[in-house]
């Protein structure tokens, strides 16, 4: 019974996005301004993969992407572009948006510091990687690093899902003990985003960093070409994500982190130590935003301090649309997302394509006010 | 059953959900092993917090609970239920999203080598739960929700079962269900305390029974004389029914 529910809501989480991208197709079919417009322009939305790509396509890495990734006759194939860089984008999203669900899911958080562990993730290891003189604050001197990119990236995961333990050792856990109602702790949960923010940009600078200074050679499949690091990333994001959903379903730790999910009360009366899963929760979910921003800035070709803050609406939105608290509710909004976003550059100005994924979350909200995943509860 | 030793003894308990007000004003109780006990009480009187308060989920400011003889006041819920303290909640009591399986599996969460026993022993005392064991328990009617959260908190095999108004928003048959199972559960050597509304088909099944008034003790003695009292049917009872 429950193999047949999963199945018809993933089939409904599929209708949701092949109609959106039909819908999409056909838009673009018909000869919209955007298709009309300089092949330069479209070629450049069809390789940006986020705000901060497309305002930076004049990096020279992006630019030989471009043009490798320019399409013989324009309309050809760009459609198929903009889809693949939308999963793309859309699964590297729900590695970073993964983790939001799940603090909200066992605690009712909405945590609005998730998008700062998503740029330090990406700039810790920057700080790991680079053989740059680089100074830890409050120590007077510099000193060098530069690991190697998949030991620094171990271990800026591995400061990352430390400060998760931190932030809910010192501050969350003792909030929760003293029945700190949820609203405050969104409230805190704001200005320890502005703090981190500020802390951020004073370790790092406001400038953008890159993570890897090497070209990703791109591989032409026909209808789109994709980049080797990307094809990693995807793997990577896949293999994350994978993991996560072996662990809530598969194993015993997971489903009691449902059950917490579902009723603290009840599984503390179970005898499962709640606090013990918020942590591991939240070492996990520091975790992840940690991969995601790492991945995101290797798409990126780099991170700025604000990457995390820029993608936390998106975040929001996708954990919103897929389903509050579902524990794949993440992955299928973050994929909605992703494919909206990058699809609407095709007809809509890059500046207005966030506006696009929101206006698809209150569109599917209106029809689904549970999410695409959410599933209504039995009253009575 | 009166020379079976102690196994619970609750001693002049205050307690309360907020600072300052206490909702429990000296409450005492002494249940032996094996025993069936109700309470009741008029709305108000405080038969959940009392119940809750054994349980570690309202603090006690004043007073004592033993179980056996070591002292549990105030202990957290996961190193009750390690002690062989079972809860079933009156709402909520259930983990909707998870299946009749899953649930069950939450109730060994502290010993999982005991599931495969466990689930054995509940399907013969609830064999819908096995004909349901993969649907979701958000999907599951009042009653059989009722049947989950008894089967999970039955799977640790408790020494002693707290049972908060199983009865309550069932249908007069599921509600005649509820009690036949629990007098069943406690056959098995399981002592049930169970506060309960419907005080007059509560006291004809169990053992003992303590009527509260105003957070405090008012008066125990054996279901069937509760029955037969003058004073527990014209204040609590009523006439209707008798």
């Amino acid at each position: 019974m429950t193999n047949r529910v999963d199945r018809r809501v993933l089939l409904r989480a599929l209708v949701v996005l092949v109609a959106s991208a039909a819908a999409f197709f056909v838009l673009t079919a018909l000869g919209t301004p955007a298709l009309a417009a300089g092949t330069d322009t479209a070629v450049t939305h069809a390789v940006a993969s986020s705000g901060e790509a497309a305002a930076h396509a004049t990096q020279a890495g992006t630019t030989i992407t471009a043009e490798a990734a320019a399409p013989a006759k324009p309309g050809d194939n760009r459609v198929v572009q903009q889809l693949v860089n939308g999963l793309v984008f859309g699964l590297l999203l729900a590695l970073a948006s993964v983790g939001l669900s799940l603090i909200y899911g066992t605690t009712g958080l909405s945590n609005f510091a998730h998008g700062e562990q998503v740029s330090l993730g990406a700039l810790l290891c920057f700080f790991f990687t680079t053989p740059q003189p680089v100074s830890l604050p409050l120590l007077p001197f510099e000193f060098s690093i530069g690991l190697p990119l998949i030991p620094a990236a171990i271990a800026a995961i591995a400061v990352s899902a430390g400060t998760g333990w931190l932030q809910d050792k010192f501050l969350w856990s003792p909030l929760r003990r003293r029945r700190v109602s949820i609203v405050q702790q969104m409230i805190v949960s704001i200005g320890l985003s502005l703090a981190m923010l500020n802390f951020i940009q004073w370790w790092f600078g406001a400038e953008r960093q890159r993570l890897t200074t090497s070209i990703d050679e791109r591989i032409d499949m026909g209808m789109f070409s994709i980049g080797i690091s990307t094809l990693w990333s995807v793997a990577i994001s896949l293999l994350c994500l994978g993991g996560v959903a072996y662990f809530l379903m598969r194993t015993r730790t997971g489903r009691a982190t449902r059950a917490v999910s579902d009723n603290p009360a009840l599984a503390s009366a179970s005898g499962i130590r709640v606090d013990k899963v918020v942590r591991l929760v939240w070492i996990m979910a520091t975790g992840l935003a940690a991969v995601g921003g790492i991945l995101l800035a290797l798409y990126d070709n780099a991170a700025a301090f604000d990457v995390g803050a820029r993608l936390l609406l998106l975040m929001f939105a996708a954990v919103t649309l897929g389903g509050l608290g579902h524990p794949f509710g993440a992955l299928v909004g973050s994929l909605v997302i992703g494919v909206a976003v990058e699809m609407s550059t095709l007809w809509v100005g890059t500046d207005l394509k966030y506006a696009v994924a929101l206006a698809i979350l209150i569109l599917v909200l209106l029809v689904r006010p549970q999410g695409i995943l959410g599933r209504p509860e039995r009253v009575g | 059953m009166s020379d079976a030793p102690v196994i619970v003894h609750a001693d002049d308990l205050y307690a309360g959900y907020l600072p300052g007000i206490d909702i429990l004003n000296g409450c005492s109780m002494e249940v032996r092993e094996g025993e069936l006990i109700g309470i009741i009480g008029p709305n108000g009187a405080g038969k959940s917090t009392f119940l809750k308060s054994l349980f570690g989920l309202v603090p006690i400011r004043a007073g004592s609970v033993k179980l056996g003889d070591e002292d549990i006041t105030n202990m957290r819920a996961d190193e009750l239920v390690q002690r062989g303290i079972g809860f079933v909640p009156q709402n909520n009591n259930v983990f909707p999203s998870l299946t009749v399986m899953e649930n069950m599996e939450m109730g060994t969460y502290q010993n999982p080598k005991a599931f495969k026993a466990a689930w054995e022993r509940i399907g013969d005392l609830f064999p819908k739960l096995v004909d349901r064991k993969n649907q979701r328990a958000g999907s599951l009617s009042g009653g059989e929700r009722q049947m989950v959260a008894m089967g999970r908190a039955l799977m640790m095999d408790p020494k002693v079962l707290l049972l908060d108004e199983p009865s309550a928003g069932l249908s007069p048959d599921r509600q005649d269900e509820t009690f036949v199972r629990t007098r069943e559960i406690n056959k098995t050597g399981v002592t049930v305390i169970m506060v309960e509304q419907n005080a007059r088909r509560c006291l004809q099944i169990c053992h003992r029974g303590y009527v509260l008034d105003q957070g405090t003790t008012a008066y125990t003695a054996t279901g069937q004389e509760l029955l037969k009292d003058p004073k527990v049917i014209e204040l609590y009872l009523g006439t209707l029914g008798a």
